[in-house]
C-alpha cells in the first residue's frame, strides 16, 4: 500500500482535452472516490495512474518516487475495468491465479490457490471457480475482475466502475463487502463512478472532476454540504438539489443569482405559498413536487401527511445555498 | 378498410396470385423454395459421385465407351492400394502438404503480427502481401519455370547473389533431390498470404483492454503471446490449416505448370497420377476406384480435424 499523487497531470486525446493541470493527492489507505459526467476525465486518470497512458505534461508519484518511466507492471497497480477484461480462454480459478502467477512474484502453487479460494469466496464465486470465464453472467464476470484485482496487494487498486453492471442487491451486498476489504487491508482505492450511494458510503475523500479538472476534493459529507460550486452539488443528492432565481426567497445576500435548496432543507408551513403538482409513494420515502412562481420543486415529505395534487403549501429554505451568476458558492 | 402497412400489403397483392399461393401450406412453400438447390446438388454432386462408385467396381474404359461392361468387384481397389507407385506419389503428396502447410502457418503467423502492429502504411503492406493470392495458379506456374531457370531465372540468381554458389550449377526443377522443394516454395509464396489474412482477422478480434489487464497482471509480451494471441488466434488458425490442407491435397494446377510431375514422378501428386490414370491411360474403373479412396481419405481426414476444431472453439 502507498500513497498516490499527481502533479499538474494534462492528457488530450487529438483535440479532446482529456485531463487538464490535474492535482490530486491520495493518502496511504484512503478510498477516493471520483465523481463527474461521462468525458470529465475519470478513466483517463485512472489509466494515466496505472501507466496505460503517459501524461503530456505532469508528475505522476507513487510513495513520493516519480513512475512515469515505469510500465505498468513495474507500478504495482490494479486496476477494474467497466467492460469484463477476462481472459475468455481460462477457467475462473486461472483467471484468479493469473495475476499471482507472474514471474515477478514466484508465488507458491499452494499460496495461490489458498488466496484464490478465499477471494472466490468473499466474492461468492467459489461455486464458478471450475466454469470458463465465457459460461458466467454478466455479475459474475464482474466479480471475477474485481477478485483479479484483490488477489494482489498492490501499491493502490484503480476501479472504473466496478459495480454498475450488476443488479441492485449484489451490488449493495458488494459495496459493503468491498469496504470492508479496503479497511481490512488498509488498502489504497481509487474508484470512479455514477452511484452517489457507493460515493457517499464508501469514500473518505470525494473529487470531483468537471472537463478534466479537479474541482472540489473533500471528504463525502463536506461535498454534500459545502460544494463549492453549483456543478459540485449537482452531483451528489437523489432527488436532485434545486436550483432556483435566488431572489425567489427573502435574504439572499449580494451576487448571488442561483439559490441551491437540498430536498430535506425545505421547511413547510411558514414562507411562500406553492401549489403541489404530484405526491410520489416510494416506500421509504415521499415526494413532494411543488409548484412555486412557475419553478418546479422537490421536496420530502410524511407519507400520511395527505396532501393531493392542487393543495396549497407555505414552504420557505432552510440551511440554503447560494451561487452567482457562474455557479461558484457566494453563501 | 385496411390501415397497417402489412394489411395495404396483403390487400395490394392481384387476386389470381393470392387465390393460388393461399392454398399452399408453408411446408409446401418451404419445399418448393428448396427444391432447385436440392435438384442441383443431386444433379451436380450425389449423382455423379454414385455412378462413379458404380464404375469403380468395373474395367469400364471411356475411350471404347461402346464395350461390354465386366464387373470386377474390389479388384480396382485391392490393387490400388497395393501399387507401390501409387504409395510414391502419396508420399510426395504428404511431403507437399506437410511442409507447405508447415511454413505457410509459421511465415503467415509472423507476418500477420507484424502487420498487426499499429505503424504506418500497414494496409499498404496488406494490400503487396496478398497479392500473389490474386493471381491464377496456372500463370504463377508459368512463370516461375523462368524464375528458376538456371541461366536466366531471378531465383538461381538470388541463392548464388546470398550464398556464393553459380547459378547455373543447380536447377530447382530439373533435380531429383530440389523438384519437391521447388513445389514448396511456389505454393508457400502464393499461398501464405492467405494464412495471413486469415491470422490477421483472428488477431484483430483480440480486444486491447485484455492486453491492457494483462500488462497491469504483470504478463511480460512472452506470457501475453503464450497466454492470450496464441491460445485466441489458434481457432482462426486452424481454420486456415484446414482450408490450405484440402486445396492443397487436390492441387494439380500450379504443379502441372512448374514440373509435370517431373523429374521421373519426383512430384507427380496423386491429382496428377489420377489425371494420368484417368485422361492418358483411360483406365477409367480404375481411376474411380483411385477417385473413391482420395475422397473417403480427404472426408475422414477434414472431419476429424472439424471435431479437433470444434473442440478448440468451446474451450
Amino acid at each position: 500500500m502507498a500513497d498516490v499523487t499527481l502533479r499538474d497531470v494534462s492528457k488530450s486525446f487529438g483535440k479532446t482535452q482529456a485531463v487538464s493541470d490535474l492535482s490530486l493527492a491520495i493518502p496511504n489507505g484512503a478510498f477516493v472516490v471520483l465523481l463527474g459526467p461521462t468525458g470529465a476525465g475519470k478513466t483517463t486518470t485512472l489509466r494515466l495512474i496505472s501507466g496505460l497512458e503517459a501524461p503530456d505534461r505532469g508528475e505522476v508519484l507513487i510513495d513520493g518516487r516519480s513512475v512515469l518511466r515505469e510500465t505498468p507492471a513495474q507500478r504495482n497497480v490494479t486496476m477494474v475495468f467497466q467492460q469484463y477484461s477476462l481472459y475468455p480462454h481460462l477457467s475462473v480459478r486461472d483467471n484468479l491465479a493469473f495475476p499471482l502467477r507472474s514471474p515477478i512474484l514466484r508465488t507458491p502453487e499452494d499460496a495461490i490457490a489458498r488466496k484464490v479460494g478465499a477471494v472466490a469466496e468473499v466474492l461468492r464465486i467459489s461455486h464458478k471457480l471450475d466454469n470458463k470465464a465465457t459460461q458466467l453472467s454478466g455479475g459474475e464476470m464482474q466479480r471475477v475482475s474485481i477478485g483479479r484485482a484483490l488477489v494482489r496487494d498492490p501499491a493502490i487498486h484503480l476501479m472504473d466502475e466496478p459495480l454498475s453492471s450488476l443488479d441492485a442487491r449484489l451490488r449493495a451486498e458488494l459495496r459493503i463487502e468491498l469496504k470492508r476489504i479496503q479497511e481490512d487491508l488498509g488498502a489504497t482505492l481509487l474508484y470512479v463512478t455514477h452511484d452517489q450511494i457507493e460515493a457517499m458510503t464508501m469514500a473518505t475523500h470525494v473529487g470531483v472532476l468537471d472537463q478534466g479538472r479537479l474541482v472540489q476534493f473533500a471528504p463525502p459529507r463536506e461535498i454534500y454540504e459545502d460544494p463549492v460550486s453549483l456543478y459540485v452539488a449537482t452531483r451528489l443528492g437523489l432527488p436532485r438539489i434545486n436550483t432556483l432565481p435566488a431572489d425567489l426567497f427573502p435574504g439572499a445576500p449580494s451576487g448571488a443569482r442561483f439559490i441551491g435548496l437540498r430536498p430535506e432543507h425545505i421547511l413547510q408551513g411558514t414562507g411562500q405559498p406553492s401549489e403541489v403538482i404530484r405526491m410520489e409513494h416510494l416506500g421509504d420515502q415521499t415526494r413532494l413536487h411543488l409548484r412555486l412562481a412557475g419553478h418546479e420543486i422537490v421536496t420530502l415529505t410524511d407519507a400520511h401527511s395527505g396532501l393531493e395534487s392542487g393543495d396549497r403549501i407555505l414552504i420557505a429554505p432552510r440551511d440554503p445555498l447560494y451561487f452567482d451568476a457562474a455557479g461558484r458558492r457566494v453563501a | 378498410m385496411s390501415h397497417t402497412p402489412i394489411e395495404r400489403v396483403a390487400a395490394s397483392t392481384p387476386p389470381a396470385i393470392a387465390s393460388r399461393v393461399r392454398g399452399l401450406s408453408d411446408r409446401t412453400l418451404a419445399w418448393i423454395f428448396v427444391a432447385p438447390t436440392i435438384f442441383l446438388l443431386l444433379a451436380v454432386n450425389i449423382f455423379p459421385l454414385v455412378w462413379t462408385i458404380r464404375l469403380s467396381l468395373t474395367n469400364y474404359r471411356a475411350n471404347r465407351a461402346g464395350a461390354e461392361l465386366e464387373w470386377v468387384g474390389l479388384r480396382n481397389y485391392t490393387r490400388i492400394l497395393t501399387d507401390p507407385d501409387i504409395w510414391q506419389t502419396m508420399q510426395a503428396t504428404a511431403h507437399f502438404l506437410i511442409w507447405t502447410i508447415l511454413l505457410q502457418v509459421l511465415i503467415g503467423f509472423t507476418l500477420a503480427w507484424l502487420i498487426n502492429r499499429k505503424f504506418r502504411g500497414n494496409d499498404l503492406w496488406t494490400t503487396i502481401i496478398v497479392l500473389p493470392m490474386m493471381l491464377s495458379p496456372a500463370v504463377v506456374g508459368n512463370f516461375w519455370t523462368f524464375l528458376y531457370q538456371p541461366q536466366i531465372g531471378l531465383f538461381n540468381y538470388a541463392v548464388s547473389f546470398v550464398t556464393g554458389i553459380d547459378p547455373s550449377s543447380f536447377s530447382m526443377i530439373g533435380s531429383v533431390e530440389l523438384a519437391p522443394w521447388a513445389i514448396v516454395i511456389v505454393d508457400t509464396w502464393m499461398w501464405t498470404p492467405f494464412v495471413m489474412l486469415i491470422c490477421l482477422a483472428g488477431l484483430r478480434s483480440i480486444p486491447d483492454y485484455i492486453y491492457e489487464a494483462a500488462a497491469i497482471d504483470r504478463a511480460s509480451p512472452w506470457r501475453q503471446f503464450w497466454t492470450i494471441t496464441l491460445p485466441m488466434v489458434l481457432p482462426f488458425l486452424m481454420l486456415a490449416v484446414l482450408f490450405r490442407g484440402i486445396e492443397n491435397f487436390k492441387m494439380f494446377d500450379l504443379v502441372v505448370q512448374l514440373t509435370g510431375g517431373g523429374p521421373g514422378s519426383t512430384t507427380e501428386l496423386t491429382s496428377i497420377n489420377l489425371k494420368r490414370e484417368a485422361f492418358e491411360k483411360w483406365r477409367t474403373g480404375y481411376a474411380s476406384a483411385y477417385a473413391i479412396i482420395l475422397f473417403v481419405t480427404v472426408f475422414g481426414l477434414a472431419s476429424i480435424y472439424v471435431k479437433a476444431l470444434n473442440k478448440v472453439k468451446e474451450r
